[in-house]
């Protein structure tokens, strides 16, 4: 039998991160705990300014934690900054170089790798189907909707292949309906290639329709507050929406979310 | 309106505008006019031609080591004082304090210093243009947005990489505006630099015609200095445009 704890991709506990000192000492994340399964999709919420982005960056090695807390990748320990290279990170924005075409900024993180240019395009050609980005290979950023950006974004992603990936509301300027193509979309790739994805956003819906398990954090210092698994079956069609089910669930989701946006309201309106 | 009929507007403005001045010479004008005629100074030139060509070289050879010399020197100056930033701290105040100092000033000590050749010419142009691009590579290379450095090093890339693959495309547009303000100041410095005691180049031809009241000649080494200054200048916008187009996209 195996060890639950150890199939585990990343195990935080009590991870906390402050900034500054005296009295401008900002206390971002406190204690957080928090394990993403192999091939499980977590999606966090919370308001905003809850630190989520912080999180974020203490995972992908980007950031250190405050002394006391213990990282576990892979079920072995490490300070923050061994991730760096370990772990396949979105940001927000899509950051693609306006200076490289579409296939080549798929292929960036291959090439820092050190992978051969003519190798790396090879695999990313193959994959622009898949990513509905066939034909614009050639196409500079700038020629390109906000939803096929965030699809090179995400190619550019997946092509830099680690059991984890972070996604940072990757989704969050796109409009509705592009979106809800991209959740489909995302979910597809996902149940094929089956990475382990840890998945920020605002949306409650978009957290529900995709997750795994709902991780809700509080208002600063970001802490979690729920975790609720989403035993919804998949694939999920588009009207599971309605379903009692998520709806149970989306009212649990809102109940603590206004908690906590009320709280940072009030802190932030004082 | 076509970019052909644009183009066709623009020459038969200009030639307009030349004709215009031709008549204008012509009525008013006496051979030592301070105004010569168009044709006097076509004629000057074709008259003249084998000194000019001959200025124009080794104006343009001055001017093209010493931009070379001062963008590569320029470069690497922004790049290390990007990548140590003490060395900025020590070294760009005195760069800044350098640059007070106008080039003429100190062109008779040049000209003692490194004689009375090409070599001063190219250290004034090399003076010019240094400067605007140590501190537009030094600023382009800075700016890089530290969430795309982030991204980058997620990736595992070592500061080598960051260089090569994200800050240098990055501060390119800068660089390169920076080059184009540098070969025109280039030029400055080769023709100033010539003042100060030569025999070739356009700069003395300017000097002589200056002391001989030529008006003709005075013009078409003008023109000579013009044509030299926008060939210069042309080459460089073309290699922006066609190499380093992404400056409105970052």
């Amino acid at each position: 039998m195996t060890d639950p704890a150890s199939d585990a991709i990343i195990e935080l506990a009590g991870i906390s991160r402050t900034f500054g000192g005296g009295a401008g000492r900002v206390v971002a994340i406190d204690g957080v705990d928090l394990r993403v399964g192999r091939g499980e999709f977590v999606t966090l919420v919370g308001p905003s300014g809850c630190g989520k982005s912080t999180l974020f960056n203490i995972a992908a090695g980007l950031a250190d934690a405050d002394p006391g807390g213990e990282i576990r990748f892979g079920g072995q320990r490490h300070a923050g900054r061994d991730l760096l290279g370990r772990v396949s990170f979105m940001p927000q924005r899509d950051l693609l170089l306006p200076w490289r075409r579409v296939i080549d900024n798929a292929i960036l993180a291959l090439e820092v790798e050190g992978m051969r240019r003519a190798d790396a395009r090879a695999r990313a050609l193959a994959m622009m189907p898949e990513f509905g980005l066939a034909g614009f290979e050639r196409h500079y950023p700038h020629q390109l909707s906000g939803g096929m950006r965030q699809r090179v974004a995400l190619i550019r992603t997946f092509l830099f292949e680690r059991d984890l990936m972070l996604l940072d509301e990757p989704f969050g300027a796109l409009d509705a309906l592009t979106r809800t193509m991209m959740q489909r979309w995302l979910l597809d790739v996902w149940q094929r290639h089956r990475r382990s994805i840890l998945f920020i956003t605002h949306d409650v819906d978009e957290a529900i329709f995709l997750g795994d398990r709902v991780v809700v954090m509080t208002a600063r210092p970001g802490r979690i507050k729920l975790d609720v698994a989403v035993d919804l079956p998949r694939p999920r069609p588009a009207h599971v929406a309605t379903s009692a089910g998520f709806l149970r669930i989306k009212s649990a989701l809102l109940d603590a979310i206004e908690e906590e946006s009320m709280k940072s309201f009030t802190m932030a309106g004082h | 309106m076509t970019p052909g009929r644009i183009l066709a507007l623009q020459t038969a403005t200009i030639l307009a505008c030349l004709a215009l001045w031709e008549g204008a010479a012509r009525i008013w004008g006496g051979p030592y006019s301070v105004m010569p005629s168009v044709s006097a100074v076509l004629a000057d030139m074709v008259a003249n031609h084998a000194a000019l060509a001959r200025g124009i070289l080794r104006t343009l050879t001055e001017t093209v080591l010493g931009f070379a010399a001062g963008a590569a020197f320029g470069f690497l100056a922004g790049a290390a004082f990007a990548q140590f930033r003490l060395l900025e701290r020590l070294l760009l105040p005195l760069l800044v304090v350098s640059q007070t100092v106008p080039v003429i000033a100190f062109g008779a000590l040049v000209v003692i210093w490194f004689g009375n050749g090409i070599l001063s010419k190219v250290v004034i142009a090399f003076y010019l243009t240094f400067f605007p691009v140590t501190v537009n590579t030094l600023r382009g290379l800075m700016s890089v947005d530290p969430q795309r450095v982030d991204l980058m090093r997620s990736f595992g890339a070592s500061a080598w990489t960051l260089f090569w693959r994200l800050r240098l495309p990055f501060a390119l547009p800068a660089i390169m505006a920076s080059l184009l303000l540098g070969v025109s100041l280039s030029l400055v410095g080769a023709i100033v630099g010539e003042w100060f005691g030569d025999t070739v180049g356009l700069g003395i031809m300017l000097v002589q015609a200056m002391y001989a009241e030529n008006m003709p000649r005075l013009w078409s080494v003008v023109v000579a200095c013009g044509v030299l200054g926008a060939g210069l200048y042309g080459i460089l916008a073309a290699i922006e445009r066609r190499f380093v187009w992404w400056g409105r996209e970052l």
